[in-house]
């Protein structure tokens, strides 16, 4: 859990919005800076759903803007590094790279292999218990409902996979230790690895020319970082009708609380519109809290901003 | 806590006339819940996890610290799952940077008699062969949509079914957006083609070039005929739902769009836009309010006569024909033809689809559409008139399904809301042409409605 990645981490430019890649990023920014970003990426464990989302990880210009003004990281042209990277990977490097990619696919065969193997092994010795008990049980008259606890509550789903394996074990138990050497040895069954990051074969560092400038922001920028400082993790908030969604810790664990809007120092606003925003807190049990950077005349680029928290009061 | 309240919020929302229970994917979920789900054992009960419980808010206690802990590193070994292939299922795809092109075997020996021989798919189509050198721009393989950039040499499985177009070397050709969301969902291995490495290449095409990574994908894929990232995160995630998707010809702007209802055009009426025009010569000439009551001097006999006096502001039908087909502008623009998980696609020959889709950033276009906008963008889609026997008994069902639709799917990055927005003719429902209940009997009448609108 305490994996450090080197800083600053690249966060990828591509057609106009910033991205995550390396896991190991992804947790470090949420961990040690709040960032939380939102995965858009399908998970290939579950692919079919959209509750839990996987890489990459698309972050706010907001986002960006800060990671960069904190130095931690720095927006890097994805697009152009991919180019070049590629185009200058020579045939050593390339060969490299497919053997490492190799070994790791022939790594996780293994580990998949010998993860089946235990599994056959543990639903073997269920098999194996429930047939002791099965003769147990036969020998006892007086009770005739069939064992009760763990091999009862998945008895009859497992059963017809347990006889598959009951099948198996007799004719080919000694194949399956032969055939499991085999697939370790032979490079021919390694599994294909798709890497999430291009930096294995790619350098990890980008040059000089590949670095973009800081993110462009929109106007809640000042009020963003405000809040950011303050400790609070923000997301996008149009599921909420806001602009941010402004949670007191960790979005995993905790509900948000605020509902962001922003606003110009000296901007007209429409009475509806705080009375709607007001209404739409309320309805979830959240404050609308609007604010905006305060314009001094002293101090001109030293922002105060301030915020406003509007609630129903129920009278 | 506000568990109940935020699920409460979502309830009235109910679309398409089901039910919707809350959902999860709306806001963020605890990721320990993933790891009680034993998916990588056994995919048949990948069920869905209960909504976690969450704290309020955060304490100095190493108890929370734990728990949340324990979620990050629940979340981190999620993210970290490799996208594994493995060899008996592995679908291979090349990158063609430069877009559909006949293979290497075919294209690159000029000399007629040698393709003759060699290569017995062509043999028929040696005239097309001898054609393609000379418009590799416009479209060199018939049969393939210009913006494909991955062909699978060996497509096999079930996503090629309503994916890809295949070419007559019987090589598949995806779309950017079709061949991302493969390899993301880690079904696809896509491979650099050795001519964009710095590797010599010496034409042995046996050698499939070295994987793409996800991260490169992106780099590729987004940006390419037209695929922005909101259109990729509403593509992948209808796809992951079951839906099918295909590009609208509204993906291109600029492309002028087929109107579906073209028959129709047989009398002018005006559009939902020609509507103020109509509200604004009536105020002009309303001369029967300074005359008299609106419902006419005399005697009246029926109600039903007086309401129809009575109703003097115009209304927009939307069976009426768009005055002038107006070109609808991006984003207020169908790109994607949605299909039902139960609706029998061909993808050589797509149905008319289930929903249509337009695709709008939140973060660049921030105001709700104008009428106009949302008019050109109805006026697109073709007239759908509610049908059927429970359409003709619910008033309100006909209201909500209305006369044409289209799906708004708004994207504040990479979280998509979907919207529907449909033609609703209100004006078309008289009232007071509707039989009162008689009785009790509710079983055999719909219940009285409110007049109120």
């Amino acid at each position: 859990m305490t994996i450090e990645p080197t800083l600053p981490i690249p966060i990828s430019y591509i057609e106009g919005n910033y991205y995550v890649f390396s896991i190991d990023a992804v947790t470090y920014l949420r961990r040690e800076y709040h960032i939380c970003g939102v995965l858009i990426g399908t998970l290939p464990q579950i692919p079919q759903q959209n509750v839990f989302l996987g890489l990459p990880l698309e972050l706010m210009p907001e986002e960006a803007r800060l990671l960069v003004e904190k130095g931690v990281a720095c927006i890097v042209d994805e697009v152009k590094v991919q180019k070049q990277g590629m185009k200058a990977l020579m045939e050593e490097d390339r060969k490299k790279y497919l053997r490492e990619l190799e070994s790791q696919g022939l790594q996780a065969m293994r580990l998949q292999t010998s993860r089946k193997e235990q599994q056959r092994e543990k639903t073997l010795k269920k098999l194996e218990e429930k047939k002791v008990k099965a003769a147990k049980s036969k020998k006892l008259p007086e009770d005739p409902e069939p064992e009760p606890e763990p091999a009862a509550a998945d008895g009859p789903k497992d059963d017809p996979s347990l006889e598959l394996f009951a099948d198996h074990q007799l004719s080919s138990n000694s194949q399956t230790t032969s055939r499991r050497t085999s697939t370790t040895i032979n490079p021919e069954n390694a599994m294909g690895i798709t890497p999430a990051t291009a930096h294995p074969p790619l350098p990890a560092e980008p040059a000089a020319e590949q670095l973009l400038p800081t993110p462009q922001v929109p106007s809640s920028y000042p009020l963003f970082a405000h809040l950011h400082a303050e400790g609070y993790f923000l997301s996008p908030g149009l599921r909420f009708g806001c602009q941010y969604l402004a949670y007191p810790g960790d979005p995993l664990r905790f509900h948000s609380h605020f509902l962001v809007v922003s606003a110009e120092w000296d901007e007209e606003l429409d009475l509806m519109e705080i009375i709607a925003g007001g209404r739409l807190g309320t309805g979830v049990k959240k404050g609308f809290l609007i604010g905006g950077a305060e314009k001094k005349e002293g101090s001109a680029d030293k922002e105060n901003v301030r915020t406003f928290s509007i609630e129903w009061a129920g009278m | 806590m506000a568990d109940t309240d935020e699920a409460a919020i979502h309830l009235p929302s109910h679309d398409f006339a089901t039910h919707i229970d809350t959902d999860l994917s709306d806001e963020t979920q605890d990721f320990r819940m993933l790891s009680n789900l034993s998916f990588l054992t056994d995919t048949s009960q990948a069920t869905l996890p209960k909504r976690g419980e969450k704290d309020f808010e955060p304490n100095p206690t190493l108890y929370q610290a734990d728990i949340l802990d324990a979620s990050r590193q629940a979340m981190h070994n999620a993210l970290a799952h490799p996208r594994l292939h493995h060899p008996k299922n592995q679908i291979i795809g090349i990158y063609a940077p430069d877009g559909p092109a006949p293979p290497r075997s075919v294209a690159t020996p000029k000399k007629l008699d040698t393709i003759t021989e060699d290569d017995p798919l062509s043999t028929k189509n040696t005239a097309d062969t001898e054609e393609t050198p000379s418009q590799t721009t416009t479209g060199p393989v018939t049969g393939v949509h210009p913006d494909s950039c991955v062909y699978v040499p060996n497509p096999k499985g079930q996503y090629f079914k309503n994916m890809g177009r295949a070419d007559r070397w019987n090589r598949v050709w995806l779309l950017p957006e079709e061949a991302l969301y493969l390899l993301e969902r880690g079904s696809l291995d896509i491979r650099w083609p050795l001519s964009e490495t710095g590797c010599e290449d010496d034409g042995e095409t046996d050698d499939p070039g070295i994987p793409m990574s996800l991260q490169a994908a992106y780099a590729c894929f987004i940006g390419r005929g037209g695929l922005t990232v909101d259109r990729f995160s509403v593509y992948s995630g209808l796809r992951r739902l079951g839906y099918t998707l295909i590009r609208a010809p509204g993906w291109y702007d600029g492309v002028e769009e087929e109107t579906e209802d073209r028959e129709l055009t047989k009398c002018q009426g005006p559009g939902l836009a020609g509507i103020y025009g109509r509200f604004m010569k009536w105020l002009h000439s309303s001369r029967t309010t300074a005359v008299g009551p609106v419902a006419g001097l005399g005697i009246h006999r029926s109600y039903n006569d007086i309401y129809r006096k009575l109703s003097i502001i115009p209304f927009h039908d939307p069976m009426a024909p768009p005055s002038q087909p107006s070109q609808t502008k991006l984003p207020f623009r169908v790109v994607f033809y949605v299909y039902k998980p139960s609706t029998p696609f061909r993808k050589t020959a797509p149905p008319p689809p289930d929903f249509r889709v337009a695709v709008v950033n939140a973060r660049t276009q921030t105001t709700v559409p104008t009428l106009a906008q949302l008019g050109t963008l109805l006026e697109s889609t073709p007239l759908d008139p509610p049908k059927g026997e429970k359409m003709e008994r619910m008033l309100y069902m006909r209201l909500r399904h209305g006369y044409r639709s289209v799906v708004l799917a708004i994207v504040d990055q990479g979280v998509v809301s979907y919207l529907r927005v449909a033609d609703a003719a209100f004006g078309k429902e008289k009232l007071y042409n509707r039989v009162a209940p008689i009785g009790n009997k509710k079983g055999a009448h719909p219940r009285p409605k409110p007049k109120g609108r």
